[in-house]
């Protein structure tokens, strides 16, 4: 509930965050003065020499003092209810259409990608990894959003899937559209496999197991030489076909049976489709899911297994169902890797994986399928942006990570839309429905 | 004996090393409301939930309705229609009222027109409820959380509920209130209750019969006013319990 800020608030408020950033120079200045200010050496005789470096301190104590407004701006833009708002309430309702609009002007915009980048090979390659990682970070919300199951080697059945295509398609030749589902079943049979041992697991017990299964899969992988190749991985896996019709310069390609002229752009271009598709594929059935029992199962269960098991909800089916789901879309995703690859080895599938995919997920608010969206677009992307940066890079994501949890303590969309709907309207204003973050 | 909704012999249930009932025999007919009182750490909740099958009887016999019940799995025995309001309420905090109260059918292949006629109940006999629709669980008072335990336990139509401590923690104007519901579930719905309390008072008032429970045994019982009167139980639990 926002008090409607009047001049006079908003004059107490400003005089208080000028106020807070004085002290926080001042503290600057203090820690400051010693460290920068005065540098000392050890001269060429050995004797101690000094200089100061007052315009460096002053810069500094600057940055700190303007820093420390912008963070108590942000603070009261973002921060939790109660706090006076230096923002104008028209541009609060703004910044609220803009979130509802936010989804349908992300998936127009998906769908246009190919349209507007027609010929920069670059942005359309970013937008198929960047969609990779949506729908792993959708796949992963069903486990670690929804039934609250901490899994940090989710990307072994993104290998599984991958390995799947790639040994079916080269030893037996089958189309990717006949692996894709073996490809997804695979991996769900791979996830309940790991959701039986783990069962009784909760927490930090259930992320080392779920590690160590990540690991193990990987060294399987690695050593199982006559079947996978070892690290030399799997070499030669066929592209997808459009249903049957391959994209080459071949007679029998599509270019040639409509009529046009060949471009490698349009593999890539059906690439970009085939992510989309899937990604959207995962996105429904998780949206569908979370409306039946079985998805309120896995939320309830993320919530409180004690008063689960008081309902007579069956926690071994809920759990094994939570953790096939999500493996189901990692086999899926990993497919599509290894057709888009070419190319698979270990190397793809280490730990790394597994905490970046985590991090999209927890980043963008546990469950919440825009902020996985989101989050997956700001990371994979954004760290194609900063590659200019090189060493920098980690370090301006670590901070950037920090300061969301400071801020978003529940991630980047922190609200969780109810699933049940009552016929009549209601009596309350929402106003009295909202509750504090964090 | 034929015609008890639920008879347990001779019931033991142990956590570890730790033995929590050590032979408890309670017979409960349908149509009754039965209190379990007894003083913290006696067995009472431990009674409750090896009735739901966690932890196991390690012997003794727990029979629902004729039918052998000791051996199923806890998810069998909730779609026998027993439902149970846990101890410490137990709403699930981040989901809105209505799907905390669908969690309660969702175990037991309720058809729709089940769900809304029993939703329907759960409103007359909570009203406030009603209003916090679309609220999250985790926002609700105490009270209202309560309600919403029971309003939850009561989406399967149960034939047995059985209530872990439902005046804990509660102002005594509430817990009045909630009394008042489980009344009247029983005298217009003939629902069968059992009734785990701290609160003997209230509880032996409300009850038609009593148990009352002592380190894992049953060392009394009777009707609700005969316990009422007993000096022992007086002593125990209604002198001392209100200073405490």
């Amino acid at each position: 509930m926002t008090k409607p800020t009047t001049p006079a608030s908003r004059v107490s408020g400003a005089a208080f965050i000028f106020k807070k950033a004085a002290i926080s120079a001042l503290v600057a200045l203090v820690l400051f003065s010693l460290m920068i200010g005065i540098r000392t050496e050890a001269g060429p005789t050995g004797q101690l020499i000094y200089w100061t470096r007052f315009d460096d301190l002053a810069s500094v104590v600057a940055i700190v003092f303007g820093g420390s407004i912008v963070v108590e701006l942000l603070r009261r833009w973002w921060g939790p209810l109660g706090t006076p708002r230096l923002v104008p309430r028209q541009l609060q309702s703004s910044l609220a259409l803009a979130r509802k609009l936010l989804a349908p002007a992300l998936l127009i915009f998906a769908l246009l990608v190919p349209v507007i980048f027609y010929n920069q090979r670059y942005i359309l390659d970013l937008g198929i990894l960047v969609l990779t990682y949506v729908m792993l970070g959708w796949g992963l919300n069903v486990v670690v959003g929804l039934a609250g199951l901490l899994d940090l080697g989710y990307v072994a059945f993104y290998a599984v899937g991958a390995y799947s295509y790639a040994l079916l398609a080269t030893h037996f030749g089958l189309s990717f559209w006949v692996c894709l589902p073996l490809a997804g079943i695979l991996a769900a049979f791979w996830g309940m496999l790991l959701g039986f041992p783990v069962l009784r697991l909760r927490g930090d017990y259930l992320a080392i197991v779920t590690l160590a299964f990540g690991e193990i899969i990987r060294l399987v992988i690695v050593n199982w030489e006559s079947l996978t190749g070892g690290p030399n991985g799997v070499s030669g896996i066929p592209r997808p076909t459009l249903f049957g019709i391959p994209l080459t310069p071949a007679d029998d390609g599509l270019a040639a049976r409509l009529g046009i002229e060949f471009s490698p752009t349009h593999r890539i271009v059906f690439l970009f489709y085939l992510i989309l598709a899937l990604a959207l594929l995962t996105n429904w059935v998780t949206i569908r899911l979370r409306r039946l029992p079985i998805g309120r199962a896995w939320e309830a269960l993320r919530e409180d297994e004690v008063a689960c098991r008081a309902l007579g909800i069956n926690i071994t089916t809920t759990k094994l169902t939570a953790f096939a789901t999500g493996a189901m879309f990692g086999g899926f995703a990993g497919a599509f890797f290894a057709t888009r690859q070419g190319f698979i080895s270990p190397e793809s599938f280490t730990f790394q994986e597994s905490a970046l995919v985590l991090a999209i997920v927890v980043l963008g608010g546990m469950g919440s399928q825009l902020g996985v969206a989101l989050a997956a677009l700001i990371m994979i992307g954004g760290f194609e942006l900063f590659r200019d940066l090189e060493q920098y890079r980690m370090l301006v994501f670590g901070i950037a990570m920090v300061l969301l949890m400071i801020w978003r303590p529940r991630g980047l969309i922190g609200h969780r839309a109810p699933t049940v709907y009552l016929r009549q309207s209601q009596a309350i204003s929402s106003d009295l429905v909202k509750e504090g973050h964090g | 004996m034929s015609g008890s909704l639920l008879e347990i012999r001779g019931l033991h249930a142990a956590y570890g090393k730790i033995q929590a009932l050590k032979g408890v025999d309670i017979e409960i007919s349908p149509g009754e409301i039965v209190a379990l009182i007894g003083a913290n750490g006696a067995g009472k909740s431990t009674l409750m939930m090896t009735i739901f099958g966690k932890p196991r009887a390690r012997a003794g016999q727990i029979l629902f309705d004729g039918r052998d019940i000791t051996e199923l799995a806890t998810h069998e025995i909730a779609r026998l229609r027993i439902a149970q309001s846990p101890e410490g309420r137990r709403i699930f905090p981040r989901m809105s009222v209505a799907e905390n109260l669908q969690m309660g059918a969702d175990a037991t292949d309720t058809s729709e027109a089940d769900r809304a006629s029993a939703l329907e109940r759960v409103f007359t006999l909570f009203p406030r409820l009603k209003e916090r629709m679309s609220q999250r669980g985790g926002t609700l008072s105490g009270g209202e959380q309560q309600m919403l335990a029971i309003g939850r336990a009561l989406m399967s139509r149960p034939r047995l509920l059985m209530l872990d401590e439902p005046s804990l923690g509660l102002a005594p104007l509430i817990a009045r209130q909630i009394f008042d519901a489980i009344r009247t579930l029983n005298r217009q719905d003939g629902l069968t209750v059992l009734i785990v309390e701290q609160n003997a008072n209230h509880a032996l008032k409300l009850a038609h019969r009593g148990y009352v429970m002592v380190n894992g045994l049953i060392t009394l019982s009777g009707t609700g006013a005969d316990l009422l009167q007993r000096p022992e139980v007086r002593s125990a639990y209604l002198e001392g319990g209100r200073r405490a």
